[in-house]
């Protein structure tokens, strides 16, 4: 994994491989460049799954009063 | 007679002893009643009075204090100061008002939901989308209510890696809608806006969810420059909050669904993203071989075409050729002539099975 890979968001990693779905749906598709598409495409799914998995919500209770 | 010790004031100072008197034996008061003779003055100054079935009380108060709407015959809860005023007429200077009683509470309700649909705020127009997922939150809760527990279990359950931010606030009481405002207040100052704002609370009685009805912060939770998503009670309950608000939740859990996707589906979906692009290889591969068998089926029809061409040509040549061939000629029983065909020449006939020879008694021209 990648450390430009790894500070993108979950969302933004969802759109690339959108995006990637995208072209092997395309009328760019070549087949010859499929096969390296889909090992990206396919790194790219591991690691949201991986992201999903283990990344937890980080909950901040405000110190700020907002009774008066 | 009035004895020495009998006090004696000017009239503003008998008046301003009697408030000191009020003000020491009650402060602040919370008084039952019917309202009746409810009036707005210069749009500024509310007069009504408060009464029950053998007394009444003159009420006082500016307009901006009002929160919900009242009218004549509406059963209250005021929370005023006993006051006596420069005439000398006693009156409460009021400080809230709220319904009181199932009947009122409803009655408030639909009359200030038909101003603010008069005003379009609950219009479809005016709704926007939450992002599909977020990364940044803010939540306003009683972070000790059981509504904002079942909240953050489901949103963590669901998502991860969500950056939330938790406003404290009242959720009930007269002070609720106020803290509630000034919580909006702040997540929308804010240099980086949060994505979503979340209001929450558990269920619970009518009066305990009328903060949510309340005016001011109806109109806060629509100036929201942040999304908004209100989960308010039990399904069954409505507000005015839930009504204004781009997202309706029906409950503090179902708007943890509603804000972050399920990682679980997500999971599922990326599986089925990834067997779509086999799917979509699978298919490219079968149509090129398609094309390529469709190709090669095209050049054999053309090659057999050819030959098939060539075939029936030599066949005619065949033909033609066994149609010139002498020895078919002979074998119909005609013979070639060969030598000098003059009187008293040599001359040989070959036939299909024999070769004659004889000489040539005389030649006649036909």
């Amino acid at each position: 994994m990648s450390k430009q890979s790894e500070q993108k968001s979950v969302s933004e990693k969802m759109n690339e491989l959108s995006e990637l779905v995208a072209w092997f749906e395309g009328d760019e598709f070549e087949l010859e460049q499929a096969l390296n598409t889909y090992s990206k495409a396919e790194k790219l799914a591991a690691e949201i799954e991986h992201d999903l998995t283990n990344l937890k919500n980080e909950i901040t209770v405000l110190k700020e009063k907002f009774d008066a | 007679m009035a004895s020495d010790q009998t006090p004696k004031f000017s009239v503003s100072d008998f008046i301003a002893v009697l408030n000191q008197s009020l003000e020491y034996s009650f402060g602040t008061v919370e008084i039952e009643g019917e309202v009746a003779s409810f009036k707005v003055n210069q749009g500024k100054w509310v007069f009504f009075d408060i009464k029950d079935a053998t007394g009444s009380v003159n009420c006082f108060m500016s307009l901006f204090q009002l929160r919900v709407p009242v009218e004549d015959g509406m059963k209250v809860v005021v929370r005023a100061v006993p006051k006596i005023t420069a005439w000398g007429k006693f009156s409460l200077t009021i400080q809230s008002i709220r319904p009181s009683g199932e009947g009122s509470l409803k009655k408030s309700f639909e009359m200030l939901k038909a101003k603010l649909d008069k005003e379009g705020l609950f219009s479809l127009d005016r709704k926007r989308p939450l992002p599909e997922i977020p990364a940044h939150i803010a939540v306003i809760s009683s972070t000790s209510a059981a509504g904002y527990a079942d909240f953050i279990k489901i949103l963590n359950d669901r998502w991860g890696g969500l950056q939330v931010d938790v406003a404290h606030v009242q959720v009930q009481g007269e002070t609720a809608p106020e803290q509630m405002m000034r919580a909006i207040a702040y997540f929308n100052q804010q240099e980086v806006l949060p994505e979503v704002l979340v209001i929450i609370r558990g269920g619970g009685s009518a009066d305990d969810l009328a903060a949510f009805n309340d005016e001011p912060l109806v109109r806060a939770i629509a100036a929201s420059r942040i999304p908004t998503i209100v989960g308010v009670g039990h399904e069954v309950d409505v507000s005015l909050a839930d009504m204004v608000a781009d997202v309706r939740a029906a409950t503090p859990s179902n708007a943890a669904q509603l804000v972050v996707p399920d990682r679980k589906e997500l999971t599922h979906t990326l599986g089925q993203l990834v067997r779509r692009i086999l799917v979509r290889i699978d298919g490219m591969v079968n149509d090129y071989l398609k094309d390529t068998n469709a190709m090669l089926r095209q050049g054999w029809t053309v090659l057999d075409a050819r030959v098939d061409l060539l075939q029936s040509q030599l066949v005619t040549s065949r033909q033609v050729m066994a149609a010139y061939d002498p020895k078919a000629v002979l074998s119909r029983g005609y013979g070639i002539v060969r030598g000098e065909v003059a009187s008293g020449g040599m001359i040989t006939i070959e036939q299909q099975e024999r070769i004659i020879t004889a000489e040539v008694k005389d030649v006649k021209t036909i």
